[in-house]
């Protein structure tokens, strides 16, 4: 007995000591956040160049150069006193071509790979409306803090809808996905996105853009062929991402690549701060080149000095090679 | 001692929470949600009989229908999904606000335990998509494709089980996830393995004890049952678009897996209530046999054709059309 009385009192001693440095860590953090306020305040909002008109969309739902910068913040209602968005999600197949020589049946939220940026600030209650249309059953899945009942791991089978709803908590770069066994194939297939929790202040202004790195399986072997960032192989290779000089950027990154262990994610020329899982709002390093397991994900802020072309990918060269690609093309900075 | 044991866990917990209580004193933007958070939650009590407007099947919504009198209503509600609150069915123009005024208390879109005819039917449905599954997995192990088998033989455990698990104890039926999951484990490393037949045939008997535990008078009953044949072949015409691209087979699993589903609901499930229906309505009966031997025209074998025989829009509409027929025999 005195085994288990040890282990419940301390568990609720480290239960309370947690709590107590957590509310002297938030209003520690609060202050600081109140004082780069007031720099905030200075700084212009972020420039944003105009997209190149050379790159191609995949179908009208899919456009990967838009995708990039394409936050849903749903449709806001306010419900007892409370600020809910509401999403509306179809799980459903859509025929991906993945290159000149692979056309591909993917699984995917709302027609697209990755599914729809949800985005919300912390606190806010979020409702999300899922209808599956893709024969399986399916599921989403967050990541996040929310109730049992709403954990999406329940098959919700073919033509039938569910609704997910809770606050949105804790801030962060989260993710949704499908959650039906194996779990393997219905991710790889495409059934995935980024759930974003704003912090309760705004960061500063940045050119914020969303860079998911996916893989496919095309023949069911459990291992990849081609791998992609935000859906297509070498899209941002072939139509590189216009960005200014010197101007902030802000890369909400997420890895849902399965069958690797880990991957890295690499930049040109470049360092860049990472807040990791989204979840500071203070970087905590800064690096050129970071590790990254499944659904491992960190926001990356970085800004360049010189103008040209960049590239990124992770330094498992051969994935690069396989796909996942991709270039900023730095503009002069204009007055 | 167990008793001072929870005693002590109470102090303890009552003593944290009143820390908490006094740490929280300061406004806490937490503490509010948490209130307005359950604030929520109990409003989403519904009554038992209502009908989930995301979720119901035709026959269900067949309800509403004839209630309102509006002609194909199910079939336009189900269209609309997906419902963030009842009332969408106004917003979304399924019907009018006079309309909705008299069936208001009959919907809802919140969770709800199926009960009666309607809970039946689901279990039938989710053991026949088990048992096509089951029928597509035996027809490739008996081919020497145990690679290609071996999905299928997940799919019922892992996509399905999860739903009637909780029914099979009222139900009386001997829990049997283990079952499934032995004959998958075995193919996977072992696919030669005489006991492969052995464990296969157990976990067909234990799905077919599952279905027996349902009263006689429904598995007898024609409409009863193609209401669970129509939900399979619902899913079997999605997941057979699912398999197509180009006129081309590039899926073989849902391929397969949409052969299982059909097959079953003609070969077994239609066959045992044939006899009854020719009694009751023959004509349907007819159109029924014949649109199911064209719709299996779809699937010429268990190794997916490279060329679909039939496009997935041919399939959608015989699904469709079999499904008018079901639901015209009363």
């Amino acid at each position: 007995m005195s085994d288990s009385f040890n282990q419940i009192s301390r568990r609720q001693l480290i239960k309370l000591g947690i709590t107590g440095v957590g509310i002297a860590g938030t209003a520690g953090i609060v202050y600081g956040c109140n004082q780069s306020q007031v720099n905030k305040q200075k700084l212009q909002a972020a420039k944003i160049p105009p997209l190149p008109e050379n790159a191609p969309q995949i179908n009208q739902d899919y456009h990967p150069m838009k995708l990039l910068r394409d936050f849903d913040y749903g449709k806001v209602k306010q419900e007892n006193g409370r600020t809910v968005r509401e999403f509306e999600i179809v799980a459903e197949t859509t025929t991906l071509q993945l290159n000149s020589a692979v056309s591909y049946i993917a699984w995917d939220y709302n027609g697209r790979v990755p599914g729809p940026t949800l985005r919300a600030k912390e606190g806010d209650r979020v409702r999300i409306l899922f209808l599956n249309k893709g024969g399986h059953a399916h599921t989403m899945h967050f990541h996040g803090e929310h109730p049992v009942t709403m954990d999406g791991v329940k098959a919700v089978h073919n033509n039938k809808a569910t609704i997910y709803e809770f606050d949105a908590e804790p801030y962060g770069v989260h993710l949704y996905h499908c959650h039906i066994p194996p779990v393997t194939r219905h991710i790889t297939k495409g059934l995935y996105g980024m759930f974003i929790v704003d912090p309760p202040q705004d960061r500063p202004p940045a050119d914020e853009m969303v860079l998911v790195m996916g893989g496919y399986d095309i023949n069911d072997d459990n291992k990849n062929e081609l791998y992609a960032f935000n859906g297509i192989p070498n899209y941002y290779k072939q139509y590189p991402i216009p960005i200014y000089q010197n101007q902030l950027i802000r890369l909400y990154l997420l890895n849902i690549i399965e069958f690797d262990a880990a991957i890295t994610f690499h930049l040109h020329a470049n360092f860049f701060d990472v807040y990791p899982t989204g979840m500071t709002l203070k970087p905590s390093v800064t690096a050129d080149d970071i590790t990254m397991g499944p659904t491992e994900r960190h926001i990356l802020e970085f800004a360049y000095r010189y103008t040209g072309k960049f590239m990124f990918h992770p330094h498992q060269d051969l994935i690069a090679e396989s796909g996942c690609m991709g270039y900023f093309d730095v503009l002069p900075q204009t007055s | 001692m167990g008793r001072i044991k929870s005693i002590l866990r109470y102090l303890l917990l009552s003593f944290g929470v009143a820390l908490l209580i006094v740490a929280c004193n300061t406004p806490q933007p937490n503490a509010q949600q948490e209130s307005q958070t359950n604030q929520t939650q109990k409003v989403e009590v519904s009554n038992e009989n209502q009908i989930n407007i995301n979720t119901a099947i035709l026959s269900e919504l067949d309800k509403l229908e004839s209630e309102l009198n509006i002609p194909a209503l199910s079939d336009k509600i189900q269209a609309n999904r997906p419902y963030g609150s009842t009332e969408d069915l106004v917003t979304k123009n399924v019907i009018t606000s006079e309309q909705f005024e008299k069936i208001k208390n009959q919907v809802t879109v919140r969770e709800i335990a199926l009960t009666g005819v309607a809970k039946d039917v689901d279990y039938l449905t989710k053991l026949g998509l088990m048992k096509g599954h089951m029928m597509v997995a035996e027809e490739l192990l008996d081919l020497n494709k145990p690679k290609q088998a071996d999905p299928h033989l997940g799919h019922p455990v892992e996509e399905i089980y999860a739903d009637i698990e909780e029914q099979l104890n009222d139900r009386q039926v001997t829990q049997f996830s283990n079952v499934l999951t032995g004959v998958q484990e075995l193919v996977k490393s072992n696919p030669k393995s005489p006991q492969v037949k052995t464990n296969f045939n157990r976990a067909m008997e234990a799905i077919e004890n599952a279905i027996a535990a349902l009263p006689e008078s429904e598995r007898k009953s024609p409409t009863f049952v193609l209401k669970a044949i129509n939900g399979i072949l619902d899913v079997a015409a999605y997941e057979y678009k699912a398999a197509i691209h180009d006129g081309k087979i590039v899926e073989i699993i849902e391929y397969q897996d949409s052969r299982g589903f059909v097959e079953y609901s003609k070969d077994v499930l239609y066959k045992n209530i044939a006899p009854e229906l020719s009694k009751i309505d023959p004509k349907a009966n007819e159109q029924l046999k014949t649109d199911l031997e064209e719709l299996f025209k779809a699937w010429p074998s268990p190794i997916a054709p490279k060329q679909a025989v039939l496009s997935p829009e041919t399939v959608t509409a015989k699904v469709k059309s079999i499904g008018k027929v079901s639901r015209s025999i009363t």
